[in-house]
């Protein structure tokens, strides 16, 4: 094989149901980046809004919606291992349920996590992990060197960093989960360290680094020449040590920045809709993002309840979004559209109607820099190749990895 | 050609005929001062739109006459008869009857009675959000029964229009309710709506969505001293509907406000309108092919199609 | 070490690929089923001998069908992504 780490893809992604239990809206941390708006530590999910969540969806395994080949149970908070008894709950009756049933899933399911690293090697968690190991994606945030990640992953009530008590628990998360990979969130503050905090990764020994800016608008004047100018640095510096052969940073992406047809590219980048999510009380969304803790200005967009089940209409606006029906015509005409995100939460949030078809573009600067600095990146590491001979071999080899959609 | 705006609907009184799809909770008289429908009309002369008056139910003081005749209008609730029952006979050309579906389905034969008596007769569901999949044999039936007496008329060289089953035959594109880009609404305060049922849900405090925040529970879309101003406008149009710009049930009201009660999506219709909608559309085809048969022109030919819900076919666009 | 000795078809790859990913399911599922659920237990018990005598039945169809490579001690294994056979051994003659 040729010597570029290609970027992973999620477990059976496009082919699998993603659920997520909301199973606390509590946490240790306050990270200030944090789009949650509305945490706290009252709503946690009761074992009975869990169960009836399960049984709903396996009762409706002939429904087209749950009719995919597999499943991701995701579980997010707050902080989802602070609720470790109940999720342990929900894993061992979705086994034996799935099994009792004869449900296809049983074949194809994964348990995952995001976390923030805090308790990974808490008894109770490692006995889970144990148990579950060969279902399991867990996702530690780190946000890179210390000042970095202690700029914004702070302690609720203090300023007090959580870097000591995340990094503590990586070498115990590799080794159990080699392959793993952290996501990195960047918001104006921290876009100095940008370059540094991928590279301290790298060291950690974190093969994959998936890091995306904040969809939220926050970004001031001069935000994208100087986070242009981090990913330059931070090219140079994977290319130059040959970093590129073991590590992989979503940023760099060959596919990004190029125009895309409206009639050939019209896809919808976000899932939501497709996924499912279910809170403490018993209530769906499109997405935890619609959810009334993720959202500043509107209200929950809420798609029914374990106990009415799911109100179609309700998703149909979701099912039939494209990519240019939601977007304005400076989107649709940019000749680097190709690889530029949204959030369809952020959408509905900043939109000026109630509607998910506003498509918010705060990201927009800062999407056409990492452009720029993505071109850089190729024609350097092309450049390179060709010096070394290996150009020919690399374009015969390499995967045509498409981006991960959210 | 886009759609652009045309009629400007004044509601004379808070208690105005309702004559769409949405009843009006509204009991309580609350005429439109003078000097906001003198307002209203000059706004509608300067923007060249034709005037459209929704009556209500009481004789208006005397001096509102002289200032609603200064202009060109269409008196709904007067020219334009509006009942919510299913009448022996009609005084007018142009009837409005606001009906249940269980109702509909109940009279259709008193229904089709009344065809050789009218030019028009436009249909409005009333109750369309709770359309259930089980009604919609009976749905068809009613139609078919309505079909009939029709195709008789025609034939013998009469042809009255009934919204539902001929405005269909005509249609070579989507021609809908067009709330906010092709008529919009002045209520009595002087604001302005995409349709009079924005209006009733803001008066009634009723939100589209539940547990509405103060911060998007006014519904107007501007005043007659500032102007309009139709936030998302460009999801109105048709361009901007991905299931509505693709369908061929071009008669469909895709009434903007049902989407809104029930998607959430002004820009989405429901599940149930396009059920409706395509059974009408598929009962225009049937009467298409009666009239073809009888050797009578019937517009450009409607295809069959296997679906009742362009959403179920979406993966095929 | 490894050595690459074969390819199967993605619909074979499948057919292996559901087998390991039930054959995970039912151990995981044994931790925590106690044959105080007898009924369940012994579906589980039926169903991983079953699922393991496939899980056998699918390597030994494929080795014959393909004829690779092979060694005492040796075993082979599959990438799930892209369809390949690889030979695995420590001591095995084929990684000299």
């Amino acid at each position: 094989m040729f010597g570029i780490k290609e970027q992973q893809l999620d477990w059976n992604s496009g082919t699998s149901k993603t659920i997520t239990f909301i199973v606390t809206k509590d946490c240790q941390l306050a990270c200030k980046y944090c789009y949650l708006v509305g945490k706290n530590e009252k709503e946690r999910m009761p074992w009975e809004v869990a169960k009836s969540a399960i049984d709903y969806v396996l009762d409706n395994e002939n429904d087209p919606d749950f009719a995919t080949e597999g499943v991701i149970w995701d579980f997010i908070g707050g902080e989802p291992f602070l609720e470790i008894d109940l999720i342990d709950q929900i894993c061992d009756y979705i086994k034996s349920e799935l099994f009792r049933r004869n449900h296809h899933w049983f074949n194809s399911y994964r348990f995952s996590f995001s976390t923030n690293g805090i308790n990974y090697d808490n008894e109770k968690v490692q006995r889970f992990i144990e148990k579950n190991k060969t279902h399991l994606s867990i996702g530690i945030t780190i946000d890179g060197t210390r000042r970095k990640h202690d700029l914004n992953r702070v302690y609720k009530g203090t300023e007090k960093g959580s870097y000591d008590d995340v990094v503590r628990n990586i070498p115990l998360w590799l080794k159990q989960f080699p392959n793993a990979s952290t996501k990195v969130t960047i918001s104006s503050a921290d876009i100095p360290y940008i370059s540094e905090s991928v590279l301290h990764l790298f060291e950690l020994g974190i093969g994959q680094v998936n890091i995306n800016c904040v969809f939220e608008d926050v970004w001031a004047d001069g935000d994208d020449i100087l986070f242009e100018d981090q990913l330059v640095k931070l090219a140079d510096v994977i290319i130059d040590r040959s970093l590129y052969k073991e590590f992989a940073c979503s940023f760099f992406a060959e596919h990004i920045g190029k125009p895309m047809d409206c009639k050939l590219r019209n896809q919808n980048w976000c899932g939501s809709g497709k996924m499912l999510a279910v809170d403490a009380v018993g209530n769906f969304y499109p997405c935890t993002r619609f959810a009334q803790y993720s959202l500043r200005d509107k209200e929950a967009w809420i798609i029914g309840n374990i106990h009415d089940g799911i109100d179609k209409n309700k998703l149909r606006p979701f099912l039939t979004l494209d990519r240019c029906t939601q977007s304005n015509p400076e989107c649709i005409d940019c000749e680097v559209a190709e690889g530029c995100a949204w959030c369809q939460g952020e959408n509905y949030d900043a939109a000026k109607t109630h509607t998910v078809f506003q498509r918010a573009t705060a990201i927009c600067k800062m999407h056409k820099a990492r452009v720029r600095a993505n071109n850089y990146y190729w024609n350097k590491l092309y450049r390179k190749l060709e010096l070394e001979g290996k150009r020919e071999e690399f374009e015969k080899t390499h995967p045509n990895v498409k981006p991960e959609i959210c | 050609m886009k759609p652009y705006l045309q009629y400007l609907v004044i509601l004379l009184d808070d208690t105005s005929v309702a004559y769409c799809h949405a009843n009006n909770p509204l009991t309580k008289r609350n005429l439109m001062p003078i000097d906001t429908l003198k307002k209203a009309i000059l706004f509608g002369m300067k923007q060249n739109l034709m005037i459209q008056y929704v009556y209500p139910d009481y004789e208006l003081p005397a001096e509102y006459n002289e200032v609603i005749e200064s202009i060109d209008h269409v008196k709904i609730g007067k020219d334009v008869q509006v009942l919510n029952e299913v009448p022996k006979a009609v005084i007018t050309d142009n009837l409005v009857l606001r009906l249940t579906i269980a109702d509909f389905i109940a009279h259709q034969y008193d229904l089709a009675a009344l065809l050789p008596q009218v030019k028009r007769l436009n249909i409005c569901l009333t109750d369309m959000e709770s359309f259930t999949d089980a009604q919609q044999e009976n749905y068809k039936k009613a139609l078919a029964a309505l079909n009939a007496v029709l195709a008789n008329l025609y034939k013998s060289q009469q042809q009255p229009q009934v919204n539902i089953l001929t405005d269909r035959l005509t249609l070579t594109e989507m021609h809908n309710c067009e709330a906010g880009i092709g008529n919009i609404t002045v209520a009595p305060n002087g604001k302005f709506y995409l349709c009079p049922a924005f209006y009733y849900d803001e008066k009634m405090g009723i939100s589209n969505r539940m547990n509405h925040k103060a911060k998007d529970a006014s519904r107007s879309i501007g005043d007659l001293d500032n102007g309009l101003e139709i936030p998302n406008k460009h999801l109105l149009y048709l361009d901007h509907a991905p299931l509505c710009r693709i369908c061929d049930a071009y008669h469909c009201n895709r009434c903007i406000w049902l989407n809104d009660r029930l998607t959430w999506d002004s820009n989405t219709p429901s599940h149930q309108q396009c059920v409706i909608a395509h059974l009408e559309r598929n009962a225009a085809r049937d009467l298409q092919q009666q009239l073809k048969e009888a050797g009578l022109q019937a517009g450009d030919e409607i295809k069959e199609i296997n679906y009742l819900d362009p959403f179920d076919v979406k993966e095929t666009w | 070490m490894k050595k690459l000795v074969g390819q199967v078809t993605p619909e074979e790859k499948n057919e292996i690929q559901t087998l390991f990913e039930r054959r995970n399911g039912l151990n995981e599922l044994a931790k925590i089923l106690t044959a105080d659920n007898a009924e369940l237990y012994e579906k589980l018990v039926k169903d991983m001998g079953e699922t393991g005598t496939k899980f056998q039945n699918w390597w030994n169809t494929m080795a014959k069908k393909y004829n690779w490579e092979g060694c005492e001690n040796g075993n082979w294994e599959i990438n799930f992504d892209t369809c390949e056979i690889y030979l695995v051994d420590g001591t095995c003659s084929c990684k000299k």
